[in-house]
């Protein structure tokens, strides 16, 4: 028999596991422990670097036919730190292209998304490249709401080979990621020779 | 992409060895050093060690006045415009104002928690501009103890650069956001804006006369505005695959640095004209360690060893 939380709650207090210091009532207890489990910790801050650029275009859509690259997919949905979701989110992602160049001039690589009621988004692009002022792969985020701080941080991938397989032990050796959250494993799906990554990254702002 | 502010400058002053350059001073470095801050006083000279060490030097004799450890390893450091302050900016987010001549106790606290990016005082030396790492901008008066004034926020990110007016009126934030913002230094009212980057800005400069500030950055390109309605002027054509880390504004020219957008080729400087860019600009390589505007003129250095030679380009 699973118990709900009130009554788990009850039965504790029955067999003195529980002791409740104030007068809160179950309901009420267990509604407030349901509440503070659903607090989510902010995406931490990684910094914006030199190349982001206003006006990308509206799409989802980075990898061009042809593209050099393993294939990449990207998805996740956008909460706050309560776990609600964001609904009147915006971001605004960019990368290299697979051989590490930033486009300046244009706008390859570079997405505005507007994730929408569910604050569900997916990007289709290529697995950034390495260049030689930064250590890993990564992706840059800038994810804006009305009434949330703006959030700024970048994406990495577990299988960088900078980790060399092991990115809780060295993802230090890029000194500007600054949490291991920011990595994230991959997995790679398809069959051969038509084979992709796919990586989830959640965000969670901080609300004002 | 504050870190190459400080290299920045650096480079660029090479470009204006090109033409008469008087030599002023040359002396034996204490150490093996890439880079140096020169006193715009230019009676002093910081030298970074390859360590960590900051040893400041007198000019033009080079006899050592003080000695920073290397556990005082600082991010950014700045000169006051009148040489006699120094300004450090550390990653755990404190500030630290010292005199250059060992006169009085520094001044240390802690604006954020976050890399001190970007450091600038005002002319007077009684406040200064401290950029934190993705954060507002804060001015803060440090005639006695440190007292916020001011903390001006982006519509994201963090501060790039700063330009204060000669006269300590105007103060010119260039954001992460990409929007340059023109502020008055009493009211901290918001006078102008400009929107027209949609890429970033890594540097800003007032003109010495005050009528005009200039920008580069990520668009590759030099920007003149005016320094009164905040509207662009001029703009010199982009530089193919570059982006513009720094420049400084000396008499009627500007030299801009600009690095390779894919980091793969070394930096290189052009010097324009600043009344009009149609001119060609004259281009140079030479790597020299530091350069200021002192006295109204350029002076640069350039090592050879471990020995450093400042001169003063005409």
């Amino acid at each position: 028999m699973k118990l709900n939380r009130r009554e788990l709650l009850e039965r504790c207090a029955v067999f003195g596991a529980l002791t409740l210091a104030s007068s809160i009532s179950f309901p009420t207890l267990a509604e407030a422990w349901d509440e503070a489990e659903k607090k989510k910790q902010p995406t931490p801050f990684c910094e914006l670097g030199p190349f982001y650029k206003r006006e990308a275009p509206h799409t989802s859509t980075l990898r061009a036919p042809g593209d050099a690259g393993m294939p990449l997919t990207v998805a996740g949905v956008v909460y706050n730190t309560r776990g609600e979701v964001v609904p009147d989110a915006k971001l605004e992602i960019w990368q290299t292209d697979n051989a590490g160049h930033y486009d300046i001039e244009g706008y390859r690589y570079r997405a505005l998304l507007m994730p929408g009621a569910k604050a569900s988004y997916s990007i289709d692009s290529v697995m950034p490249g390495h260049y030689p002022s930064r250590v890993c792969q990564h992706t840059h985020y800038l994810a804006t709401a009305p009434g949330h701080k703006p959030l700024i941080t970048q994406l990495y991938f577990a299988t960088d080979p900078v980790f060399e397989g092991d990115p809780a032990k060295n993802y230090t050796r890029d000194p500007l990621i600054t949490s291991i959250e920011l990595v994230r494993p991959v997995v790679i799906k398809g069959a051969p020779g038509q084979i992709m990554a796919a990586v989830n990254f959640d965000l969670v702002m901080e609300t004002l | 992409m504050r870190q190459f502010t400080l290299a920045a400058l650096i480079l660029l002053a090479a470009s204006f060895l090109l033409a008469a350059d008087k030599p002023v001073a040359t002396l034996q470095l204490p150490c093996e050093s890439r880079y140096q801050d020169l006193s715009p006083s230019g009676n002093q000279l910081a030298v970074h060690c390859k360590g960590g060490a900051l040893h400041l030097l007198e000019l033009p004799g080079g006899v050592e006045q003080r000695v920073f450890p290397p556990d005082q390893h600082s991010h950014t450091t700045v000169y006051s415009q009148d040489g006699n302050w120094l300004a450090f900016g550390f990653e755990d987010g404190t500030v630290e104002v010292v005199s250059a001549n060992g006169n009085g106790a520094p001044k240390r606290w802690k604006p954020s928690s976050r890399r001190i990016d970007v450091l600038n005082f005002f002319p007077d030396s009684k406040s200064i501009v401290v950029g934190p790492l993705g954060s507002s901008a804060e001015v803060w008066d440090i005639a006695g103890a440190p007292t916020l004034r001011a903390q001006l926020p982006f519509a994201f990110g963090g501060l790039s650069d700063s330009a204060i007016s000669p006269d300590g009126k105007v103060l010119v934030l260039a954001g992460d956001d990409t929007v340059l913002r023109w502020y008055d230094t009493v009211s901290w009212k918001l006078l102008k804006q400009n929107k027209d980057f949609l890429l970033e800005t890594f540097s800003v400069s007032f003109t010495p006369d005050g009528k005009q500030v200039v920008a580069g950055g990520a668009d590759s390109r030099i920007s003149v505005l005016d320094a009164t309605t905040a509207k662009l002027l001029r703009q010199t054509p982009p530089e193919p695959a570059a982006y513009v880390g720094g420049l400084l504004v000396a008499g009627n020219r500007v030299a801009s640095l600009y690095y390779d957008a894919a980091g793969e080729k070394p930096p290189h400087v052009l010097i324009w004209e600043l009344a009009a860019f149609n001119s060609p600009p004259t281009a140079n390589t030479r790597l020299l360690s530091c350069g200021n505007r002192v006295h109204d003129k350029l002076w640069v250095c350039y090592t050879d060893g471990q020995t450093l030679t400042v001169s003063q380009y005409e």
